[in-house]
């Protein structure tokens, strides 16, 4: 089984760590294969405007140094690690409300997609991009720091069809509405600290490839959770 | 005043025991004078290097392919587990798979003969070592190349008994881990040197130990200290008053602590607090004496504030900080110079967590209670009785306090 994690924020926007120290943590643990998924924040309200004016974001303008600095780590984590880093991002449309907030990953990502644009264009161009789509933290969380972002669980009948799987499990917290849905699910660490090493992740049974590893989640046949601890 | 002038004195004595340190420290790292360690004929005898491992050490994968790239004729790796469930397990796998060449065997064998747990991850090991001799390795050590033909040269004199090495603490980015490598380039490494130079005290740490399979059988093999917590203390003494020399390699070796939090130092320091009361008794008193800045924050906190008592903590604080210093340099720490500043806050922690062994006798290690008596010897924490409830109560009310977050 493949041990993964799909969900890890590096300093390109509000991770701690930056790229490389990022991998070798995930690489020196024995990881087979990560997604590392900065937020790319929508600029069309005050709250995104801070995350731009903070740098929390991956933009249009830095984006292609952000795929080609993680291209490069991945080559030197394949070598060193023989693990699999993936670039992604995570779409984060943040509202003063939890019902209109909501995070997704798109894993595999080509080229830039904005977060300001509706979810049928988002959809549309990860999948134009052959890039997984991911509901991240789509319920209720535990932590009182983090802010729910229930707006793709509260319009699920509408968006079910576009979204590859969801997570059942976030850090600490486990959704358990997506299990009685009975959604394609992944698990992991929303990385933003060394800590959160230690956390939920996705073992997946296939071969160590992007296209298999987007199969296996797609099809959500030989995945499993497993709580990560030392 | 006259109290002042006791705890002064006090401090003195601290610092005169920094300044032996320093010496001490310094003849091990000084460069070896030409022909120096030449006597004996460079041999190259095959080696067992035995790596018990439990979870995930900071660096494991880069600790563990050090070991890997010796510069070295023939040597074995043998990594000791006690289940395929340890997250170590995946990185061993890795790092046996990237070096298909290298004579590298998995031990994965639950092994409960002892109490202590990193002795029974050894005993599984021991029994696999093809060679003649063994070097026990801990898993948060990362070595350079020459490491091995460095410290084995000294076993071709056949006095000697037992190798082990100096250790440096390095790569630390939080701030457990940057008070655990002040403390192990200042005191720990200190205290080894001067143990070693002044008293010819073997003062043996578990991170490297080379020594043959006879001297191990000698003194009962590891079965002699399974229900031991300093192991490597105890194995040094008894290969010592076998007769034989135990030697400080003055190559020093990295102990990599990236990530530590605070609260694992204070539980590492107050359980090898325990084992120095336990073993030591009574030597355990100047250890507390000889830390200087402790001693010259007492007066400033305990007695009417004065001049003085302020000149004599931030005094002592800027000795302490500058030797640190002085020792960071010389073993070749890689700690950013402002971070000696944390010295002084380090040695008030120590200080205070020298009184715990004094008050308790229980040891949480690897996840086991216990508790530890005479020499180390440990046993197992009572399930029946009133002891059973204190970890109860603790437990409870962590639970409680993780709950009301929610």
């Amino acid at each position: 089984m493949l041990l993964c994690d799909f969900h890890i924020h590096t300093t390109y926007s509000d991770g701690s760590v930056e790229l490389k120290r990022t991998i070798d943590l995930f690489g020196q643990a024995g990881f087979d294969v990560i997604a590392i998924t900065d937020h790319v924040v929508n600029g069309d309200n005050p709250l995104g405007k801070l995350a731009h004016r903070f740098k929390y974001s991956v933009t249009a303008a830095n984006f292609s140094q952000y795929i080609s600095h993680i291209k490069e780590e991945a080559e030197r984590a394949r070598n060193k690690y023989d693990m699999l880093v993936i670039p992604g991002i995570e779409i984060t449309k943040n509202h003063l409300t939890s019902d209109n907030s909501a995070h997704m990953l798109i894993i595999d990502v080509q080229d830039f997609i904005p977060a300001c644009i509706s979810y049928e264009e988002i959809f549309l161009e990860a999948k134009k991009q052959s890039a997984l789509t991911i509901a991240c933290h789509p319920h209720y969380m535990s932590a009182k720091t983090d802010r729910d972002t229930l707006f793709l669980w509260n319009n699920r009948d509408k968006y079910a069809r576009f979204i590859d799987a969801w997570e059942i499990a976030n850090r600490d917290d486990v959704f358990n509405v997506i299990s009685l849905k009975k959604y394609p699910y992944i698990a992991n660490s929303d990385f933003h600290k060394p800590r959160h090493l230690y956390s939920w992740k996705t073992l997946l049974n296939c071969a160590k490839d992007v296209d298999s590893i987007k199969q296996c989640i797609r099809h959500n046949k030989g995945v499993a959770m497993t709580l990560f601890r030392n | 005043m006259i109290l002042f002038w006791i705890f002064a004195g006090i401090t003195l004595f601290g610092i005169i025991g920094y300044l032996f340190q320093m010496i001490a420290v310094r003849s091990y790292t000084a460069p070896p004078h030409s022909g120096e360690g030449m006597r004996f004929p460079r041999s190259f005898p095959p080696v067992s290097i035995l790596k018990p491992l439990k979870g995930l050490d900071d660096g494991l994968f880069d600790n563990l392919e050090s070991f890997c790239n010796l510069d070295y004729p023939e040597y074995e790796l043998i990594f000791a587990l006690q289940n395929q469930n340890d997250p170590a397990y995946k990185v061993v796998k890795k790092i046996k798979d990237k070096y298909p060449a290298r004579d590298i065997c998995i031990v994965v064998e639950h092994c409960d003969e002892g109490l202590n747990p990193k002795v029974n991850n050894l005993i599984p090991a021991y029994r696999k070592a093809k060679y003649d001799l063994i070097l026990i390795s801990d898993s948060n050590v990362r070595v350079e190349k020459d490491y091995l033909s460095d410290i084995s040269r000294h076993m071709a004199d056949a006095s000697v008994g037992l190798v082990s090495n100096m250790i440096r603490g390095i790569s630390g980015r939080s701030v457990g881990a940057v008070l655990e490598n002040l403390h192990l380039n200042s005191f720990i490494v200190g205290s080894v040197c001067f143990l070693d130079k002044y008293l010819r005290m073997p003062c043996v740490i578990g991170k490297s130990m080379l020594m043959r399979k006879d001297d191990l059988e000698a003194i009962g093999g590891f079965g002699a200290v399974k229900d031991l917590l300093a192991e490597d203390y105890i194995i040094g003494e008894r290969i010592h008053r076998l007769g034989k020399k135990v030697l400080l390699s003055n190559h020093v070796i990295n102990n990599v602590n990236e990530y530590w939090g605070v609260k694992k130092f204070i539980n590492r320091h107050t359980r090898w607090g325990k084992l120095r009361w336990k073993i030591g008794g009574a030597k355990y008193f100047p250890e507390l004496l000889s830390n200087a800045v402790f001693m010259s924050f007492i007066p400033l906190i305990f007695l009417p504030f004065t001049k003085l008592s302020l000149f004599l903590a931030a005094a002592t604080s800027v000795t302490k900080i500058a030797r640190d210093y002085y020792l960071g340099n010389r073993l070749g720490a890689d700690m950013h110079p402002l971070l000696y500043a944390f010295t002084p806050f380090k040695d008030l922690v120590i200080g205070s967590l020298w009184f715990v062994p004094v008050l308790s006798n229980t040891v949480a290690w690897r996840g086991n209670r216990y508790i530890i008596g005479k020499d180390s010897l440990l046993f197992p924490y009572p399930e029946t009785g009133l002891k059973v409830w204190r970890p109860r109560i603790v437990t409870a009310i962590k639970t409680r306090l993780a709950l009301s977050k929610y």
